[in-house]
């Protein structure tokens, strides 16, 4: 299978006042067609930095972004330039943020917001362009598109608006949607009916799908591939349900274990120790290793490598977990 | 039970007023009839989407806002009827911690000025007794007296929810509203402060009344719980048994809609229709029938009432109860058609 997007040696540099932020170290990421891939973290590891550069939206200066090659659809895109780039975003690659709020136009109503997207990349006519919004609208699954395509997005509530967001990627039936935290915003009973369309939707246009969150359920709903990412590192990477039966990482048994889940005992709440490092101030060795049960000498000393360890499974870690205990 | 809060029938409304002086003015109708009593040293979860006035609930039971019609009861004294210098006593003996630990700390105070304040306000004026606690509440929640000079701005979001606890706790409540604590934070810092939380609570004896939107996080710290939607209890009491046995449809919506993490077994999806209403016009009877798969004709107009299915176990809905025996209208058992799809 041929993927749809292969993002090799991604680094991105903040220098700021107190040093060097390293927000994204060589990350590699692959995303197959058709394929749901996850990248999973807490704030601050550096996930929606990644996605971002992937799309190229990450500002240079201050950012200083060096990558080996993001292939995407077949062709090279690291050095093209704005115009470019332009032509790809919405048309063949679009982004849904978390806050639908802040990533509509508040003074335009979501029909006008929608239709830009066809009169833009399709170039059709105004008439033309608001046919298509409409049934996008239906097709996301809005109540009366006609009238709600009037409507700016104040008069919409927040599960609405994420769907205008969604008709809006779905737009122009695009090679890869980047969903960063698409559903954090919202109430749990919204975020079920938002991530039922979004799965419909990426199944029925053929779409790829690169999810950001923080959210391990939804990953685990939606998701076909996770990468873990630590610190700006991937640190485990692994098919879902392999990952959630039987993850390798210590920091992703840790994180799956700080869930709280309905079938818990009561008042147990495992955690992990400390807290993630700050980005400017990361730790020698393995960035895991002083939060870390199993952390040796080897790892205070030495970053571990990622390393096959599975059919489809990278792992970064001196002393991962197998399915019949420790190595 | 020893019980230390009682509620009877409280409604908290707050007016809108229209843009224009004929446009219709309107009345949000937060909360709205809530009756509860929470038991001294245990945990009462109150759980609900949002806008359905869980934080309204909480800002009412410690008087922060005050009610449009009903009682408060603090350990058997009406909160609002009493005089200012009382009503202030009292208010130390309940203390909120808050949802964002950024907004709720004043980034030019430092960590000593943060969690002595209430001290101070209190009329606190002995500085070194005042240092001393500080460091003791400070090393109760796991930080250390190196952070007494520091500001918030130093701290990472986990450590800045330490900062509101101690604040919280430093002048000995009974009483400790926690307004969704956690769901600011990160994952692998959310159980630690929930094992801060149920630690305090131990030594300390405090009754918690636990607001979240999380429920797996309520069925795990929480004793007692009322499920609200739009301004009313839908489903309170054991959250043993509304765990094990959710009867209000909007109870087991919410709980199939928590997703799993695990890939055992594929439990049965809910996925409700449409949003939460407005509160300006909160249907006529129950107030969840517009999105309930099970409404029926007379949800529409006859409110249900609050009983008791089993011990400490309240319901309000038709599905349960049946229908009251008074004129009913026609076809009222029949199921809503429009919400057939």
């Amino acid at each position: 299978m041929e993927p749809i997007l292969k993002l090799r040696n991604l680094k991105v540099v903040f220098p700021t006042n107190f040093g060097l932020i390293r927000a994204v170290e060589s990350v590699d990421l692959d995303i197959g067609d058709r394929e749901c891939v996850a990248l999973v973290g807490e704030s601050g590891c550096g996930k929606s930095v990644t996605s971002q550069s992937v799309m190229r939206l990450i500002e240079s200066p201050p950012a200083v972004t060096r990558v080996d090659a993001i292939e995407f659809a077949g062709r090279d895109i690291k050095d093209y330039g704005p115009k470019q780039m332009q032509e790809i975003r919405g048309k063949e690659m679009s982004m849904i943020f978390q806050d639908a709020m802040t990533s509509l136009n508040p003074v335009m109503t979501v029909g006008n917001q929608i239709d830009e997207m066809y009169r833009r990349h399709q170039g059709d006519s105004k008439k033309a362009a608001r046919q298509k919004t409409v049934r996008a609208l239906e097709l996301i699954g809005l109540p009366e598109p006609t009238a709600r395509a009037n409507s700016f997005p104040h008069e919409l509530s927040g599960g609405m608006r994420q769907r205008v967001l969604l008709a809006m990627a779905f737009a122009c039936m695009p090679k890869l949607i980047i969903a960063d935290e698409p559903t954090t915003a919202l109430d749990v009973t919204i975020q079920a009916q938002v991530l039922k369309t979004l799965r419909g939707m990426q199944r029925g246009c053929g779409t790829s799908l690169l999810l950001v969150t923080h959210d391990l359920s939804v990953v685990a709903s939606i998701a076909d591939t996770v990468y873990v990412m630590y610190s700006g590192k991937i640190v485990e990477k692994a098919p879902v349900k392999d990952l959630f039966t039987a993850p390798q990482h210590p920091y992703t048994v840790g994180l799956m274990a700080a869930v709280p889940r309905l079938t818990d005992e009561k008042r147990k709440f495992t955690q992990i120790p400390g807290a993630v490092p700050h980005p400017a101030r990361k730790p020698s060795g393995c960035y895991f290793h002083p939060r870390c049960d199993y952390a040796t000498a080897e790892c205070k000393k030495e970053m571990p490598p990622l390393v096959k360890s599975g059919a489809d499974r990278e792992v970064r870690c001196f002393h991962p977990l197998t399915a019949g205990g420790r190595q | 039970m020893r019980e230390i809060l009682r509620m009877n029938n409280v409604s908290v409304h707050f007016p809108v007023k229209g843009g224009l002086p004929f446009l219709k003015r309107g009345v949000i109708q937060a909360v709205s009839d809530v009756s509860l009593t929470i038991a001294h040293g245990e945990t009462y979860g109150i759980v609900g989407e949002s806008g359905c006035g869980k934080t309204t609930l909480a800002n009412a039971m410690i008087g922060m806002v005050k009610p449009t019609s009903g009682e408060v009861l603090f350990a058997g004294k009406d909160l609002l009827r009493l005089p200012k210098e009382e009503f202030k006593k009292a208010r130390q003996k309940m203390q909120m911690i808050f949802q964002d630990p950024f907004s709720s700390l004043n980034p030019r105070f430092n960590v000593y000025q943060i969690v002595s304040e209430p001290m101070f306000i209190r009329g606190e004026d002995d500085q070194e007794a005042m240092i001393a606690r500080v460091v003791e509440l400070l090393e109760l929640v796991g930080l250390s007296s190196e952070d007494l000079y520091r500001y918030p701005s130093d701290f990472s979001g986990g450590q800045r929810q330490r900062l509101g606890i101690a604040r919280a706790i430093s002048l000995n409540p009974s009483f400790l509203v926690c307004d969704e604590p956690v769901s600011a934070l990160d994952v692998s810092i959310h159980a630690q402060i929930l094992n801060l939380l149920v630690m305090i609570q131990e030594q300390m004896k405090l009754t918690y009344v636990f607001i979240s939107h999380n429920l797996a996080d309520v069925k795990n710290i929480c004793d007692r719980m009322a499920v609200m939607y739009l301004g009313k209890v839908m489903e309170s009491g054991s959250s043993d048994r509304i765990f094990k046995r959710p009867l209000h449809p909007y109870t087991q919506a919410l709980l199939a809609a928590v997703l799993d993490t695990t890939f055992d077994e594929k439990r049965e999806q809910i996925i409700l229709q449409g949003d939460i209403p407005s509160p300006i016009d909160p249907p006529l009877g129950c107030r969840f029938w517009q999105r309930c798969p099970q409404a029926m004709e007379g949800c529409k107009t006859i409110p249900p009432e609050h009983l008791e299915v089993e011990d400490d176990h309240v319901v309000a809905c038709h599905l349960v109860h049946g229908f009251p025996a008074v004129e009913l209208p026609d076809g009222y058992d029949r199921p809503v058609e429009s919400l057939k799809k």
